[in-house]
Protein backbone atom coordinates (compact mmCIF):
# COMPACT_ATOMS: atom_id res chain seq x y z
CA UNK A 1 0.00 0.00 0.00
CA UNK A 2 1.20 3.28 -1.07
CA UNK A 3 0.96 6.00 1.33
CA UNK A 4 -1.61 8.99 0.46
CA UNK A 5 -0.05 12.20 -0.70
CA UNK A 6 -0.98 15.51 -0.47
CA UNK A 7 -2.19 17.24 -4.20
CA UNK A 8 0.07 20.47 -4.79
CA UNK A 9 -1.11 23.33 -6.32
CA UNK A 10 -0.39 24.32 -9.29
CA UNK A 11 1.60 27.39 -10.20
CA UNK A 12 0.03 30.61 -10.44
CA UNK A 13 1.49 30.84 -14.75
CA UNK A 14 -0.23 27.46 -15.08
CA UNK A 15 -3.56 28.48 -13.91
CA UNK A 16 -3.36 32.15 -15.77
CA UNK A 17 -2.60 30.07 -19.15
CA UNK A 18 -5.87 27.77 -18.63
CA UNK A 19 -7.76 31.27 -18.12
CA UNK A 20 -6.35 33.24 -20.95
CA UNK A 21 -7.38 30.08 -22.70
CA UNK A 22 -10.76 29.77 -21.65
CA UNK A 23 -11.74 33.55 -22.34
CA UNK A 24 -10.30 33.40 -26.04
CA UNK A 25 -13.00 30.29 -26.95
CA UNK A 26 -15.46 32.08 -25.15
CA UNK A 27 -14.65 35.52 -26.70
CA UNK A 28 -18.28 36.38 -27.30
CA UNK A 29 -19.60 36.18 -24.21
CA UNK A 30 -16.53 37.19 -22.35
CA UNK A 31 -16.45 40.74 -24.60
CA UNK A 32 -19.95 40.91 -23.22
CA UNK A 33 -19.01 40.59 -19.50
CA UNK A 34 -16.05 42.98 -20.36
CA UNK A 35 -18.15 46.14 -22.09
CA UNK A 36 -20.19 45.77 -18.53
CA UNK A 37 -16.40 46.82 -16.95
CA UNK A 38 -15.67 48.90 -20.03
CA UNK A 39 -19.11 51.23 -19.47
CA UNK A 40 -18.61 51.84 -15.48
CA UNK A 41 -15.06 52.25 -15.82
CA UNK A 42 -16.21 55.20 -18.97
CA UNK A 43 -18.88 56.68 -16.63
CA UNK A 44 -15.97 56.53 -13.54
CA UNK A 45 -13.45 58.30 -15.84
CA UNK A 46 -15.44 60.09 -17.76
CA UNK A 47 -16.50 62.19 -14.75
CA UNK A 48 -12.86 62.13 -13.61
CA UNK A 49 -11.66 63.73 -16.90
CA UNK A 50 -14.84 66.49 -16.44
CA UNK A 51 -13.42 67.44 -13.07
CA UNK A 52 -10.32 67.72 -14.43
CA UNK A 53 -11.44 69.67 -17.37
CA UNK A 54 -13.33 71.77 -15.33
CA UNK A 55 -10.80 72.91 -12.53
CA UNK A 56 -8.19 73.65 -15.61
CA UNK A 57 -11.21 75.70 -17.25
CA UNK A 58 -11.90 77.88 -14.33
CA UNK A 59 -8.59 78.73 -13.28
CA UNK A 60 -8.10 80.13 -16.73
CA UNK A 61 -11.77 81.51 -16.98
CA UNK A 62 -11.23 82.90 -13.18
CA UNK A 63 -8.38 85.02 -14.74
CA UNK A 64 -10.11 86.29 -17.09
CA UNK A 65 -12.81 87.50 -14.92
CA UNK A 66 -10.53 88.80 -12.33
CA UNK A 67 -8.36 90.58 -15.19
CA UNK A 68 -12.25 92.20 -16.85
CA UNK A 69 -13.03 93.24 -13.32
CA UNK A 70 -9.66 95.02 -13.15
CA UNK A 71 -10.07 96.60 -16.62
CA UNK A 72 -13.66 97.53 -15.71
CA UNK A 73 -12.10 99.39 -12.24
CA UNK A 74 -8.87 101.18 -14.62
CA UNK A 75 -11.58 102.03 -17.14
CA UNK A 76 -14.11 103.59 -14.48
CA UNK A 77 -11.42 105.77 -13.29
CA UNK A 78 -9.97 106.85 -16.37
CA UNK A 79 -12.12 106.12 -19.64
CA UNK A 80 -10.45 104.35 -22.34
CA UNK A 81 -6.86 103.11 -21.88
CA UNK A 82 -5.77 103.56 -25.54
CA UNK A 83 -3.78 107.07 -25.28
CA UNK A 84 -3.33 107.36 -21.85
CA UNK A 85 -0.29 107.73 -19.74
CA UNK A 86 -0.21 105.01 -17.11
CA UNK A 87 1.68 103.88 -14.26
CA UNK A 88 2.50 100.17 -12.53
CA UNK A 89 4.63 100.29 -9.23
CA UNK A 90 5.06 96.05 -8.07
CA UNK A 91 6.16 95.08 -4.28
CA UNK A 92 6.22 91.80 -3.26
CA UNK A 93 5.75 88.82 -5.80
CA UNK A 94 3.60 89.60 -8.73
CA UNK A 95 0.32 86.92 -9.13
CA UNK A 96 -0.50 85.19 -12.41
CA UNK A 97 -3.99 87.51 -12.46
CA UNK A 98 -1.40 91.07 -12.45
CA UNK A 99 0.91 89.51 -15.00
CA UNK A 100 -2.16 88.87 -17.20
CA UNK A 101 -3.64 92.21 -16.28
CA UNK A 102 -0.87 93.94 -17.18
CA UNK A 103 -0.37 92.28 -20.52
CA UNK A 104 -4.01 93.15 -21.40
CA UNK A 105 -3.19 96.57 -20.81
CA UNK A 106 -0.62 96.87 -22.89
CA UNK A 107 -2.56 95.07 -25.90
CA UNK A 108 -4.99 98.40 -24.83
CA UNK A 109 -2.17 100.50 -26.34
CA UNK A 110 -2.00 102.89 -23.81
CA UNK A 111 0.30 106.04 -24.93
CA UNK A 112 3.26 105.37 -22.22
CA UNK A 113 3.41 102.91 -19.36
CA UNK A 114 6.17 103.22 -16.67
CA UNK A 115 6.96 100.59 -14.54
CA UNK A 116 8.91 100.09 -10.99
CA UNK A 117 9.45 96.62 -10.33
CA UNK A 118 7.95 94.73 -13.22
CA UNK A 119 9.95 94.13 -16.39
CA UNK A 120 8.12 93.42 -19.82
CA UNK A 121 8.24 94.01 -23.16
CA UNK A 122 5.93 97.07 -23.58
CA UNK A 123 6.41 98.94 -20.28
CA UNK A 124 8.67 101.52 -19.80
CA UNK A 125 11.18 101.05 -16.49
CA UNK A 126 11.21 103.97 -14.16
CA UNK A 127 12.52 105.10 -10.72
CA UNK A 128 10.24 105.90 -7.80
CA UNK A 129 10.49 109.64 -8.32
CA UNK A 130 10.45 109.61 -11.94
CA UNK A 131 7.24 107.02 -12.33
CA UNK A 132 4.15 109.22 -11.86
CA UNK A 133 5.32 112.11 -14.19
CA UNK A 134 2.73 112.57 -16.70
CA UNK A 135 0.46 109.85 -15.70
CA UNK A 136 -3.35 109.77 -15.06
CA UNK A 137 -3.10 106.62 -13.23
CA UNK A 138 -1.09 104.55 -11.08
CA UNK A 139 -1.79 100.74 -10.02
CA UNK A 140 0.19 98.95 -7.30
CA UNK A 141 0.45 95.03 -7.78
CA UNK A 142 2.05 92.25 -5.71
CA UNK A 143 1.60 90.89 -2.27
CA UNK A 144 4.20 92.78 -0.10
CA UNK A 145 2.14 94.09 2.74
CA UNK A 146 4.56 97.07 3.19
CA UNK A 147 5.89 99.15 0.46
CA UNK A 148 9.49 100.62 0.35
CA UNK A 149 8.66 103.77 -1.06
CA UNK A 150 6.42 106.63 -0.04
CA UNK A 151 3.10 107.66 -1.59
CA UNK A 152 4.02 111.27 -2.27
CA UNK A 153 7.15 110.19 -4.35
CA UNK A 154 4.95 107.62 -6.35
CA UNK A 155 2.65 110.23 -7.35
CA UNK A 156 4.70 113.30 -7.96
CA UNK A 157 3.79 114.64 -11.10
CA UNK A 158 0.30 112.63 -12.23
CA UNK A 159 -1.94 114.68 -13.58
CA UNK A 160 -4.62 112.98 -11.23
CA UNK A 161 -3.58 111.60 -8.33
CA UNK A 162 -5.19 108.23 -8.70
CA UNK A 163 -4.14 104.79 -7.32
CA UNK A 164 -5.31 101.66 -7.57
CA UNK A 165 -4.25 98.80 -5.42
CA UNK A 166 -4.45 95.24 -4.98
CA UNK A 167 -3.73 94.96 -1.27
CA UNK A 168 -6.04 96.59 1.15
CA UNK A 169 -3.59 96.26 4.44
CA UNK A 170 -0.47 97.69 2.31
CA UNK A 171 1.46 100.44 4.30
CA UNK A 172 4.13 102.69 2.57
CA UNK A 173 6.93 105.05 3.56
CA UNK A 174 5.94 107.96 5.25
CA UNK A 175 2.15 106.52 5.74
CA UNK A 176 -0.80 108.04 3.86
CA UNK A 177 -0.73 111.12 1.26
CA UNK A 178 -3.65 113.60 2.12
CA UNK A 179 -3.75 114.64 -1.67
CA UNK A 180 -3.60 110.83 -3.08
CA UNK A 181 -7.18 109.24 -3.59
CA UNK A 182 -6.19 105.08 -3.37
CA UNK A 183 -9.13 102.98 -4.31
CA UNK A 184 -8.68 98.58 -3.92
CA UNK A 185 -9.04 96.63 -7.00
CA UNK A 186 -11.14 94.13 -4.48
CA UNK A 187 -13.31 94.68 -2.01
CA UNK A 188 -15.60 92.43 0.15
CA UNK A 189 -18.24 91.78 -2.44
CA UNK A 190 -15.60 89.93 -4.56
CA UNK A 191 -14.75 87.59 -2.04
CA UNK A 192 -18.30 86.73 -1.00
CA UNK A 193 -19.21 85.50 -4.39
CA UNK A 194 -16.12 83.40 -4.45
CA UNK A 195 -17.26 81.45 -1.63
CA UNK A 196 -20.57 80.83 -2.37
CA UNK A 197 -18.89 80.02 -6.41
CA UNK A 198 -17.00 77.21 -4.15
CA UNK A 199 -20.17 75.68 -1.64
CA UNK A 200 -22.09 75.07 -5.31
CA UNK A 201 -18.98 73.18 -6.46
CA UNK A 202 -18.53 70.92 -3.57
CA UNK A 203 -22.47 70.16 -3.86
CA UNK A 204 -21.98 69.48 -7.16
CA UNK A 205 -19.04 67.26 -6.88
CA UNK A 206 -21.24 65.55 -4.21
CA UNK A 207 -23.51 64.89 -6.52
CA UNK A 208 -21.33 63.58 -8.89
CA UNK A 209 -19.58 60.79 -6.13
CA UNK A 210 -23.13 59.15 -5.58
CA UNK A 211 -23.84 58.55 -8.80
CA UNK A 212 -20.52 57.23 -10.02
CA UNK A 213 -20.36 55.13 -6.67
CA UNK A 214 -24.14 53.93 -7.78
CA UNK A 215 -22.73 52.64 -11.44
CA UNK A 216 -20.05 51.01 -10.13
CA UNK A 217 -21.81 48.94 -7.85
CA UNK A 218 -24.30 48.33 -11.11
CA UNK A 219 -20.83 47.17 -12.27
CA UNK A 220 -20.36 44.73 -9.71
CA UNK A 221 -23.17 43.61 -10.24
CA UNK A 222 -23.32 42.80 -13.72
CA UNK A 223 -19.76 40.97 -13.97
CA UNK A 224 -20.87 38.46 -10.50
CA UNK A 225 -23.61 37.49 -12.48
CA UNK A 226 -22.15 37.03 -15.74
CA UNK A 227 -19.32 35.04 -14.23
CA UNK A 228 -21.82 33.28 -12.02
CA UNK A 229 -23.60 32.28 -15.59
CA UNK A 230 -20.20 31.33 -16.48
CA UNK A 231 -20.00 28.77 -13.70
CA UNK A 232 -23.60 27.23 -14.40
CA UNK A 233 -22.20 26.62 -18.26
CA UNK A 234 -18.63 25.39 -17.01
CA UNK A 235 -20.28 22.64 -13.99
CA UNK A 236 -19.37 19.87 -16.31
CA UNK A 237 -15.69 21.28 -16.81
CA UNK A 238 -15.22 21.82 -13.38
CA UNK A 239 -16.69 18.81 -12.16
CA UNK A 240 -14.15 17.23 -14.72
CA UNK A 241 -11.22 18.78 -14.03
CA UNK A 242 -11.97 17.90 -10.35
CA UNK A 243 -12.31 14.40 -11.13
CA UNK A 244 -8.69 14.91 -12.94
CA UNK A 245 -7.15 15.51 -9.14
CA UNK A 246 -7.73 19.85 -9.58
CA UNK A 247 -7.77 21.17 -6.00
CA UNK A 248 -11.07 23.75 -4.99
CA UNK A 249 -8.29 26.19 -4.82
CA UNK A 250 -7.10 25.92 -8.81
CA UNK A 251 -10.69 26.62 -9.44
CA UNK A 252 -11.13 29.28 -7.53
CA UNK A 253 -8.12 30.61 -8.92
CA UNK A 254 -9.15 30.17 -12.52
CA UNK A 255 -11.84 31.95 -11.71
CA UNK A 256 -10.15 34.85 -10.24
CA UNK A 257 -7.87 34.91 -12.90
CA UNK A 258 -10.49 35.49 -15.65
CA UNK A 259 -12.57 37.88 -13.46
CA UNK A 260 -9.25 40.30 -12.79
CA UNK A 261 -7.99 39.51 -16.77
CA UNK A 262 -11.75 41.13 -17.58
CA UNK A 263 -11.39 43.56 -15.01
CA UNK A 264 -7.98 45.08 -16.65
CA UNK A 265 -8.93 44.90 -19.92
CA UNK A 266 -12.25 46.50 -19.39
CA UNK A 267 -11.14 49.39 -17.39
CA UNK A 268 -8.12 50.27 -19.67
CA UNK A 269 -10.58 50.26 -22.61
CA UNK A 270 -13.00 51.89 -20.33
CA UNK A 271 -10.58 54.60 -19.13
CA UNK A 272 -9.56 55.27 -22.81
CA UNK A 273 -13.61 55.64 -23.98
CA UNK A 274 -14.04 57.96 -21.26
CA UNK A 275 -11.18 60.31 -21.23
CA UNK A 276 -10.91 60.78 -25.01
CA UNK A 277 -15.02 60.94 -25.17
CA UNK A 278 -14.86 63.61 -22.50
CA UNK A 279 -12.29 65.83 -23.58
CA UNK A 280 -13.93 65.81 -27.34
CA UNK A 281 -17.53 66.84 -25.53
CA UNK A 282 -15.22 70.01 -23.45
CA UNK A 283 -13.36 70.65 -26.37
CA UNK A 284 -16.85 71.36 -28.22
CA UNK A 285 -18.20 73.14 -25.37
CA UNK A 286 -15.55 75.26 -24.80
CA UNK A 287 -12.28 75.52 -27.25
CA UNK A 288 -10.13 72.67 -28.27
CA UNK A 289 -7.41 74.48 -27.53
CA UNK A 290 -8.17 75.51 -24.17
CA UNK A 291 -9.08 72.23 -23.08
CA UNK A 292 -6.23 70.56 -24.39
CA UNK A 293 -3.72 73.02 -23.16
CA UNK A 294 -4.76 73.68 -19.82
CA UNK A 295 -5.16 69.87 -18.85
CA UNK A 296 -2.96 69.02 -16.00
CA UNK A 297 -1.70 65.54 -17.41
CA UNK A 298 -0.30 64.60 -14.59
CA UNK A 299 -3.65 64.07 -12.78
CA UNK A 300 -4.84 62.36 -15.41
CA UNK A 301 -2.67 59.79 -15.53
CA UNK A 302 -3.25 59.55 -11.72
CA UNK A 303 -6.63 59.17 -12.67
CA UNK A 304 -6.86 56.47 -15.54
CA UNK A 305 -4.42 54.17 -13.25
CA UNK A 306 -7.05 54.72 -10.09
CA UNK A 307 -9.94 53.97 -12.70
CA UNK A 308 -7.88 50.80 -14.06
CA UNK A 309 -6.99 49.38 -10.58
CA UNK A 310 -11.00 50.16 -9.13
CA UNK A 311 -11.89 48.43 -12.09
CA UNK A 312 -9.61 44.99 -11.86
CA UNK A 313 -10.24 45.45 -8.02
CA UNK A 314 -14.23 45.40 -8.60
CA UNK A 315 -14.36 42.65 -10.93
CA UNK A 316 -12.41 40.54 -8.57
CA UNK A 317 -14.56 41.31 -5.63
CA UNK A 318 -17.49 40.53 -7.89
CA UNK A 319 -15.91 37.02 -8.86
CA UNK A 320 -15.38 35.93 -4.88
CA UNK A 321 -18.66 34.92 -4.74
CA UNK A 322 -19.07 32.92 -8.10
CA UNK A 323 -15.69 31.29 -7.47
CA UNK A 324 -16.86 29.95 -4.13
CA UNK A 325 -19.81 28.41 -5.81
CA UNK A 326 -17.30 26.84 -8.54
CA UNK A 327 -14.75 25.47 -6.26
CA UNK A 328 -16.92 24.35 -3.46
CA UNK A 329 -18.82 22.21 -5.78
CA UNK A 330 -18.97 18.39 -5.35
CA UNK A 331 -17.16 16.46 -8.59
CA UNK A 332 -20.15 13.58 -8.32
CA UNK A 333 -22.89 16.96 -8.38
CA UNK A 334 -21.50 18.54 -10.96
CA UNK A 335 -20.91 15.99 -13.37
CA UNK A 336 -24.24 14.85 -12.74
CA UNK A 337 -25.29 18.16 -14.28
CA UNK A 338 -26.80 18.69 -18.02
CA UNK A 339 -26.45 22.03 -18.06
CA UNK B 1 -18.83 -17.05 -4.49
CA UNK B 2 -14.93 -17.54 -4.39
CA UNK B 3 -15.05 -19.93 -7.06
CA UNK B 4 -16.61 -16.30 -9.34
CA UNK B 5 -13.06 -14.91 -9.09
CA UNK B 6 -10.67 -15.68 -11.63
CA UNK B 7 -7.35 -15.08 -11.42
CA UNK B 8 -6.27 -15.41 -8.08
CA UNK B 9 -3.10 -14.99 -7.50
CA UNK B 10 -0.92 -18.19 -6.30
CA UNK B 11 -0.66 -17.07 -2.40
CA UNK B 12 -4.52 -17.28 -2.56
CA UNK B 13 -4.47 -14.19 -0.58
CA UNK B 14 -7.18 -11.54 -1.49
CA UNK B 15 -5.34 -8.17 -2.64
CA UNK B 16 -8.88 -5.74 -2.52
CA UNK B 17 -8.11 -2.63 -4.45
CA UNK B 18 -11.69 -1.90 -3.25
CA UNK B 19 -13.34 -2.60 -0.98
CA UNK B 20 -17.26 -1.02 0.39
CA UNK B 21 -18.78 -1.75 3.34
CA UNK B 22 -22.27 -1.29 4.12
CA UNK B 23 -22.40 1.61 2.35
CA UNK B 24 -25.31 3.82 2.18
CA UNK B 25 -26.70 7.43 0.96
CA UNK B 26 -29.42 9.27 1.18
CA UNK B 27 -30.85 12.12 -0.28
CA UNK B 28 -32.59 15.32 1.65
CA UNK B 29 -35.07 17.10 -0.67
CA UNK B 30 -36.52 19.29 2.10
CA UNK B 31 -38.18 16.74 4.31
CA UNK B 32 -38.56 13.60 1.79
CA UNK B 33 -35.37 11.69 1.94
CA UNK B 34 -33.97 9.61 -1.17
CA UNK B 35 -32.42 6.09 -0.21
CA UNK B 36 -30.05 5.73 -3.36
CA UNK B 37 -27.96 3.10 -1.52
CA UNK B 38 -29.18 1.07 1.49
CA UNK B 39 -26.25 -0.68 2.87
CA UNK B 40 -23.80 -2.36 0.23
CA UNK B 41 -20.40 -4.15 0.76
CA UNK B 42 -18.46 -5.21 -2.34
CA UNK B 43 -14.52 -6.18 -2.67
CA UNK B 44 -13.16 -5.58 -5.96
CA UNK B 45 -9.83 -7.44 -6.59
CA UNK B 46 -6.93 -5.92 -8.06
CA UNK B 47 -6.71 -6.77 -11.57
CA UNK B 48 -10.50 -7.89 -12.02
CA UNK B 49 -12.16 -6.34 -14.75
CA UNK B 50 -16.03 -5.54 -13.05
CA UNK B 51 -18.99 -4.78 -15.13
CA UNK B 52 -21.81 -2.67 -12.86
CA UNK B 53 -25.30 -3.29 -13.57
CA UNK B 54 -28.69 -1.85 -13.26
CA UNK B 55 -31.58 0.28 -14.28
CA UNK B 56 -31.54 3.48 -14.26
CA UNK B 57 -32.15 4.94 -10.72
CA UNK B 58 -30.93 2.06 -9.26
CA UNK B 59 -28.28 3.56 -7.17
CA UNK B 60 -25.76 2.44 -9.68
CA UNK B 61 -24.03 5.46 -10.43
CA UNK B 62 -24.17 6.63 -6.93
CA UNK B 63 -22.41 3.25 -5.87
CA UNK B 64 -20.36 4.03 -8.50
CA UNK B 65 -19.67 7.80 -7.65
CA UNK B 66 -18.37 6.42 -4.14
CA UNK B 67 -16.05 4.00 -4.72
CA UNK B 68 -14.28 5.95 -7.29
CA UNK B 69 -14.12 8.89 -4.16
CA UNK B 70 -16.17 11.43 -5.80
CA UNK B 71 -18.89 11.35 -3.54
CA UNK B 72 -18.72 10.11 0.54
CA UNK B 73 -21.24 8.42 1.89
CA UNK B 74 -23.90 8.99 4.30
CA UNK B 75 -23.08 5.48 6.29
CA UNK B 76 -20.65 2.81 5.82
CA UNK B 77 -16.89 2.56 4.67
CA UNK B 78 -15.54 3.15 1.07
CA UNK B 79 -11.50 1.78 1.56
CA UNK B 80 -9.24 2.54 -1.66
CA UNK B 81 -6.17 0.55 -1.64
CA UNK B 82 -7.25 0.33 2.41
CA UNK B 83 -7.47 3.97 2.72
CA UNK B 84 -11.06 4.99 4.27
CA UNK B 85 -11.49 7.72 1.85
CA UNK B 86 -14.04 9.50 4.90
CA UNK B 87 -10.77 9.98 6.68
CA UNK B 88 -8.93 12.14 3.83
CA UNK B 89 -8.73 15.81 3.74
CA UNK B 90 -9.65 18.03 0.13
CA UNK B 91 -5.34 17.97 -0.76
CA UNK B 92 -5.59 13.69 -0.09
CA UNK B 93 -8.56 13.15 -2.00
CA UNK B 94 -7.81 15.26 -4.94
CA UNK B 95 -3.92 13.40 -4.77
CA UNK B 96 -6.00 10.31 -4.79
CA UNK B 97 -8.30 11.27 -7.75
CA UNK B 98 -5.34 12.45 -9.43
CA UNK B 99 -3.24 9.54 -9.60
CA UNK B 100 -5.27 5.99 -8.27
CA UNK B 101 -8.18 6.45 -10.40
CA UNK B 102 -8.64 7.53 -13.87
CA UNK B 103 -12.35 8.47 -14.56
CA UNK B 104 -13.87 7.80 -18.34
CA UNK B 105 -17.05 9.11 -18.46
CA UNK B 106 -20.19 8.69 -20.69
CA UNK B 107 -20.19 11.97 -22.77
CA UNK B 108 -16.45 11.69 -22.45
CA UNK B 109 -16.35 15.25 -20.70
CA UNK B 110 -13.25 16.45 -22.59
CA UNK B 111 -12.11 19.75 -22.07
CA UNK B 112 -13.48 21.33 -25.40
CA UNK B 113 -11.17 24.46 -24.99
CA UNK B 114 -8.36 22.16 -25.13
CA UNK B 115 -6.60 19.89 -27.56
CA UNK B 116 -6.02 16.70 -27.23
CA UNK B 117 -2.86 16.65 -25.65
CA UNK B 118 -3.61 19.08 -23.26
CA UNK B 119 -6.26 17.22 -22.43
CA UNK B 120 -4.15 14.34 -21.97
CA UNK B 121 -1.42 16.40 -20.29
CA UNK B 122 -4.03 18.02 -17.59
CA UNK B 123 -4.18 15.63 -15.04
CA UNK B 124 -0.16 15.26 -15.49
CA UNK B 125 0.02 19.18 -14.41
CA UNK B 126 -2.27 18.70 -11.29
CA UNK B 127 0.13 15.98 -10.20
CA UNK B 128 3.05 18.59 -10.47
CA UNK B 129 4.90 16.82 -13.47
CA UNK B 130 7.10 19.14 -15.38
CA UNK B 131 5.47 19.72 -19.25
CA UNK B 132 8.02 18.79 -20.57
CA UNK B 133 7.85 15.41 -19.41
CA UNK B 134 4.62 15.41 -19.24
CA UNK B 135 4.32 16.01 -23.32
CA UNK B 136 5.89 13.02 -24.08
CA UNK B 137 4.15 10.73 -21.60
CA UNK B 138 1.08 12.38 -23.30
CA UNK B 139 2.46 11.40 -26.77
CA UNK B 140 3.27 8.07 -25.52
CA UNK B 141 -0.30 7.35 -23.97
CA UNK B 142 -1.69 8.49 -27.20
CA UNK B 143 0.26 6.09 -29.58
CA UNK B 144 -1.67 3.30 -27.19
CA UNK B 145 -4.74 4.20 -27.96
CA UNK B 146 -3.89 4.81 -31.65
CA UNK B 147 -4.38 8.55 -31.63
CA UNK B 148 -0.65 9.73 -31.95
CA UNK B 149 -1.50 11.99 -34.88
CA UNK B 150 -4.66 13.40 -33.87
CA UNK B 151 -2.64 15.34 -31.19
CA UNK B 152 -3.49 18.59 -31.93
CA UNK B 153 -6.75 18.32 -32.84
CA UNK B 154 -9.77 20.19 -30.56
CA UNK B 155 -12.57 17.25 -29.38
CA UNK B 156 -15.15 18.94 -31.26
CA UNK B 157 -13.06 18.04 -34.72
CA UNK B 158 -12.80 14.32 -33.64
CA UNK B 159 -15.53 11.42 -33.99
CA UNK B 160 -17.01 10.06 -30.55
CA UNK B 161 -14.82 7.23 -30.84
CA UNK B 162 -11.78 8.97 -31.31
CA UNK B 163 -13.11 11.05 -28.33
CA UNK B 164 -13.26 8.39 -25.87
CA UNK B 165 -10.17 7.53 -27.06
CA UNK B 166 -8.42 10.67 -25.91
CA UNK B 167 -10.55 10.14 -22.43
CA UNK B 168 -9.09 6.94 -22.06
CA UNK B 169 -5.76 8.44 -22.87
CA UNK B 170 -6.56 11.07 -20.19
CA UNK B 171 -7.09 8.38 -17.33
CA UNK B 172 -4.14 6.62 -18.07
CA UNK B 173 -2.33 9.98 -17.40
CA UNK B 174 -1.06 10.11 -13.89
CA UNK B 175 -0.99 5.56 -14.54
CA UNK B 176 -3.74 4.96 -11.96
CA UNK B 177 -4.70 1.53 -10.53
CA UNK B 178 -8.20 1.36 -11.25
CA UNK B 179 -10.22 2.96 -14.06
CA UNK B 180 -13.97 3.57 -13.36
CA UNK B 181 -15.84 3.92 -16.34
CA UNK B 182 -19.71 5.11 -16.48
CA UNK B 183 -21.15 3.31 -19.51
CA UNK B 184 -18.40 4.18 -21.85
CA UNK B 185 -19.94 2.70 -24.75
CA UNK B 186 -23.52 4.24 -23.80
CA UNK B 187 -23.06 7.69 -26.52
CA UNK B 188 -21.09 5.08 -29.38
CA UNK B 189 -22.37 3.35 -32.17
CA UNK B 190 -21.60 -0.84 -31.62
CA UNK B 191 -18.87 -1.04 -33.70
CA UNK B 192 -17.26 1.90 -32.39
CA UNK B 193 -18.19 0.48 -28.71
CA UNK B 194 -16.50 -2.72 -29.97
CA UNK B 195 -13.24 -1.17 -30.31
CA UNK B 196 -13.52 0.61 -27.32
CA UNK B 197 -13.78 -2.56 -25.37
CA UNK B 198 -11.08 -4.22 -26.33
CA UNK B 199 -9.04 -1.16 -26.03
CA UNK B 200 -10.10 -1.68 -22.66
CA UNK B 201 -9.49 -5.58 -22.40
CA UNK B 202 -6.01 -5.20 -24.41
CA UNK B 203 -4.93 -1.90 -21.39
CA UNK B 204 -6.17 -3.85 -18.89
CA UNK B 205 -3.63 -6.88 -19.88
CA UNK B 206 -0.75 -4.42 -20.32
CA UNK B 207 -0.76 -2.67 -17.44
CA UNK B 208 -2.35 -4.62 -15.16
CA UNK B 209 -5.27 -2.57 -14.29
CA UNK B 210 -8.55 -2.90 -12.42
CA UNK B 211 -11.32 -1.73 -14.84
CA UNK B 212 -14.83 -0.97 -13.53
CA UNK B 213 -17.57 -0.06 -15.79
CA UNK B 214 -21.27 0.54 -15.37
CA UNK B 215 -22.53 -0.81 -18.14
CA UNK B 216 -26.14 -2.26 -20.22
CA UNK B 217 -23.65 -3.15 -23.14
CA UNK B 218 -23.81 -7.10 -23.53
CA UNK B 219 -20.45 -7.53 -25.45
CA UNK B 220 -18.91 -5.18 -22.15
CA UNK B 221 -20.76 -8.01 -19.98
CA UNK B 222 -19.59 -10.95 -21.17
CA UNK B 223 -15.37 -9.92 -21.38
CA UNK B 224 -15.48 -8.98 -17.74
CA UNK B 225 -15.14 -11.50 -14.75
CA UNK B 226 -18.10 -10.44 -12.70
CA UNK B 227 -21.09 -8.91 -12.89
CA UNK B 228 -22.81 -6.52 -9.98
CA UNK B 229 -26.39 -5.89 -10.25
CA UNK B 230 -27.75 -3.30 -8.04
CA UNK B 231 -31.30 -2.35 -7.89
CA UNK B 232 -33.21 -0.38 -5.81
CA UNK B 233 -29.87 0.62 -3.66
CA UNK B 234 -29.06 -2.95 -3.08
CA UNK B 235 -27.01 -5.82 -4.45
CA UNK B 236 -29.65 -8.16 -5.93
CA UNK B 237 -26.75 -10.63 -7.18
CA UNK B 238 -23.34 -10.68 -8.07
CA UNK B 239 -23.15 -13.63 -11.43
CA UNK B 240 -20.01 -14.45 -14.02
CA UNK B 241 -20.45 -13.99 -17.38
CA UNK B 242 -21.09 -17.74 -18.18
CA UNK B 243 -24.63 -17.84 -16.07
CA UNK B 244 -25.46 -14.62 -17.73
CA UNK B 245 -25.08 -15.90 -21.34
CA UNK B 246 -27.30 -18.72 -19.75
CA UNK B 247 -30.28 -16.36 -18.89
CA UNK B 248 -29.81 -14.62 -21.96
CA UNK B 249 -29.90 -17.38 -23.91
CA UNK B 250 -33.35 -18.16 -22.00
CA UNK B 251 -35.02 -15.20 -22.25
CA UNK B 252 -34.27 -14.87 -26.19
CA UNK B 253 -35.17 -18.77 -26.26
CA UNK B 254 -38.84 -17.69 -24.71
Amino acid sequence: MEAIGKQVALPLRRAATIAVRGIRIRLGRSLVTVSGVVLGIAFLMSNLTAQIIKTAVSAEQAQRQTVDLMMSLVSAETGEVTGRALAVAVFGEISDDERAFVARMLRARPASFRALGLELAGLTPATASTLGAGASLLMILGNAPSASAALSDLTAGMTGKVVLDTVAERRFDGGPAADVRRELFFGKQAEARQAELASVARSERFRITWIVVVSLLVTVVTVANALLMSVTERFREIGTMKCLGALSKFIRRLFLIESALIGLAGSLLGVLTGALLTMTIYGFTYRFSLVFFSIHYGWMLLAACGAVACGTVMSMAAAIYPARVAARMVPADALRSTV
Amino acid sequence: MEQLFRGENEAGKLDHVIRAVDVRKVYRMGDSETHALAGVSLDVRRGEYLSIMGPSGSGKSTFFNMIGGLDKPTAGKVYIDQVDIAQLDPYELAWLRCRKVGYIFQSFNLIQVMSCIENVTLPMAFAGMDSETAREKALDILERVGLADRALHKPAEMSGGQQQRVAIARSLANSPDILLADEPTGNLDLKTGEEIINLFTKLREELGLTVITATHDLKMLKRSDRVVWIEDGLITRVSSPEEMNIEIAEIGGE
